[in-house]
């Protein structure tokens, strides 16, 4: 675009200046927020309030902040998911479905143990071990099996996961609703209860999976900092043809990554269904969690595949996404604001994409600069 | 039984507008994952205008011009920016996705109108579809035009270096692609199932995404796998028709994603892909720096 004697050019980037990227994600998240105070002008609510009252809910309240961090954990699993398979290129949009067959499979354990009498009671720490490797087992099967298909016929993983989304969806529904195996026993359109022995240990509040979630970011981030396999999937993700080239094998990368954010889709699965104080079922409107996942999709794209980094994002998403639906209810909102947050971070994450790709550059225009020369050499 | 069919091809036209947008946007050499989000929206719009004004007219008219913009939007991104396109069709989904969650919810309902009126017993948007195939077809493969918009999905460069302006074309197609997409989420909510819920596509969008790499890039494939769609779809919604009785409906609305699976993977063999998908448009999803 010219501009009088300059020119306006997006030129790509080279290397990202230090502090960068932290800059841009909270621009990205700060320009969201401030889009979503027409949300509020069009309910005719004041938006300072509705600000207040997101975020004293969220983060000060103490029971909205024990909440907030519960959510938390299921958005890292979430995230935890979505970035293992785009650090090597690839878009796991099938969160929703390796989620749910994670608390499926969570709840098969006291349905296999005791035979569909699900209300005898149990009492084992290596039960809810139990519970938790088969989700991530389930999980990671889930994933896996787009990650075959990708691996092994370069089949378009976007559409395979979705179609996964719609099968497990329905599998769920089958499994609790119109007399389903897992249908709680006054068959109100739900699982039956989790028996108190299996709920997930807490303390203050706090389920035991919020460890594992903390582990887990620095185990990712230290593999793909530091070990060769990390290295691998992250060359793959950069330039395919080069990783190529330098010898590596796309195949089972494709499989690797699919299983590994699978598995962490599975454990999430656990998370929302049997250690969150007050649910320990598989509710009628479990579509919501499925819904939910997609902030863990956002914030593993705006901590730019970093895991540590994507803790306070997914923090924070976890808080504005439970206060805003607390916001609604104070202030008579219309349903959805958290949805529609949701709907602008990630129209803000794509306008910031740009940004690091690319960068905006003035520069005076060739004519302006360049003097016409003398074909001649100047007569000495 | 006619009655299903015909419901079925009523059901296949959603399919077939989206999917036929994104053809032609395609064979421009542009992919855009959003299609779900572009029909969402579109059919968001034009379920609140027609219920605000009680005309379907200016219903459709908004359904086209927001999957329109929703279009341009994505063109920006993709050609002017020359972005990732699945970075930005998957921005365009989650958008749409979390927006018409909010905007819609207050309209959550039945439209209350009379309904659209059958023609022959048939939807007449299913003839408009037969017209829409005819007319890309016609344009993609027997025109000068349409050879630009192949050619720029084939090889950019020597395209432009042909003379044709590859930016414009794509930008054109995007735009169409998009018309098409609020044409089919319109369709979606003011006839075939005129109740506004939210996220009420569930996959319809992510099929028809899948139906054009069905296709192999051709509106009479397309229209075909369309309607074979369309009548699954619907005998996934009652199966008691057919089989009455037999497992839980729950079951069955999973079996059209099921079929999805195994014919994507079908279609991606190199068996296939030598023998049969020549047809891919070369510069797919790649941006194009001119010069």
């Amino acid at each position: 675009m010219r501009l009088g004697r300059h020119e306006l050019t997006l030129e790509p980037r080279q290397a990202l200046p230090p502090g960068y990227t932290v800059l841009i994600a909270a621009g990205a998240i700060v320009v969201a927020l401030a889009l979503s105070s027409f949300l509020f002008v069009s309910a005719d609510a004041s938006v300072l309030g509705a600000y207040r009252s997101i975020f004293a809910y969220a983060f000060l309240n103490p029971l909205g902040l024990t909440a907030t961090l519960q959510r938390a954990i299921y958005l890292l699993f979430c995230t935890f998911a979505f970035l293992v398979p785009l650090r090597a290129g690839l878009w796991n949009i099938g969160l929703p479905g390796q989620v749910f067959a994670g608390a499926l499979a969570a709840f098969a354990v006291p349905f296999a143990l005791r035979g569909g009498d699900t209300q005898a009671s149990f009492a084992s720490g290596g039960l809810i071990i139990l519970m938790v490797v088969a989700a991530a087992a389930a999980g990671a099967a889930v994933g896996g099996f787009a990650g075959v298909l990708r691996a092994r016929f370069q089949v378009n993983e976007i559409l395979v996961t979705m179609m996964l989304n719609s099968i497990m969806f329905w599998l769920v529904a089958y499994m609790i609703k119109e007399g389903g195996p897992f249908m709680s026993p006054t068959g109100e359109g739900e699982s039956f209860a989790l028996p108190p022995g299996l709920r997930a240990p807490l303390w203050r509040g706090i389920p035991f999976t919020a460890l594992l979630v903390v582990a887990a970011a620095v185990l990712l981030d230290l593999l793909f900092a530091k070990t060769a396999l990390g290295y691998r999937i992250r060359a793959l993700g950069e330039n395919p043809a080069a990783a190529r080239y330098g010898g590596i094998i796309p195949v089972m990368l494709s499989l690797i990554v699919f299983v590994l954010g699978g598995a962490f889709a599975g454990v999430a699965g656990y998370h929302a269904f049997t250690a969150i104080p007050g649910v320990y079922k598989i509710a009628g409107n479990y579509g919501f969690y499925g819904d939910l996942a997609f902030y863990g999709l956002i914030s593993a794209l705006i901590a730019r595949g970093s895991a540590l980094g994507a803790v306070p994002i997914a923090v924070l998403f976890a808080g504005l996404s439970l206060g805003a639906r607390f916001a609604q209810g104070a202030l008579h909102l219309p349903f959805g604001v958290d949805y529609a947050l949701l709907g602008l971070l990630m129209m803000t994450f794509v306008g910031s994409h740009v940004l690091y790709t690319f960068r905006f550059a003035l520069r005076r225009t060739t004519a302006e600069v360049l003097r016409p020369v003398a074909p001649e050499l100047p007569e000495a | 039984m006619w009655e299903l069919l015909a419901r079925s091809l009523e059901a296949s036209t959603i399919f077939l507008f989206a999917a036929l947008g994104e053809l032609v946007n395609q064979r421009s050499g542009v992919l855009n994952v959003g299609l779900e989000g572009l029909m969402l929206f579109g059919g968001t719009a034009a379920f609140i205008t027609t219920q605000a004004t009680g005309s379907y007219p200016l219903g459709f008219l908004a359904g086209l011009a927001v999957g329109g913009l929703l279009g341009l939007a994505h063109g920006f991104f993709s050609i002017s920016l020359r972005g990732d396109q699945v970075v930005s069709g998957m921005g365009l989904w989650i958008l749409s996705f979390g927006l018409t969650t909010y905007l819609g919810s207050p309209y959550t309902g039945p439209l209350g109108l009379s309904r659209i009126p059958a023609v022959f017993g048939l939807s007449p948007f299913f003839l408009l579809g037969v017209v829409l195939v005819t007319a890309v077809w016609l344009v993609l493969f027997r025109t000068a035009p349409g050879l630009a918009v192949r050619s720029a999905g084939e090889n950019p460069a020597a395209a432009e270096a042909s003379g044709i302006p590859v930016g414009g074309i794509r930008y054109l197609c995007v735009v169409f692609g998009g018309v098409l997409a609020g044409l089919s989420g319109a369709t979606y909510t003011l006839s075939y199932n005129p109740v506004w819920n939210y996220n009420f596509l569930m996959g319809w969008g992510f099929v028809s995404l899948a139906l054009v790499f069905f296709s192999m890039w051709n509106p009479w494939i397309l229209l075909a796998g369309a309607s074979l769609f369309g009548i699954m779809w619907q005998l996934s919604l009652s199966p008691e028709l057919v089989l009455p009785g037999v497992l839980s409906r729950y079951v069955w609305r999973m079996v059209p994603f099921a079929i999805t699976i195994p014919i994507l993977t079908l279609i991606s063999t190199s068996w296939f892909r030598t023998r049969w998908g020549l047809t891919k448009p070369e510069a797919l999803g790649r941006p194009y720096a001119k010069g």
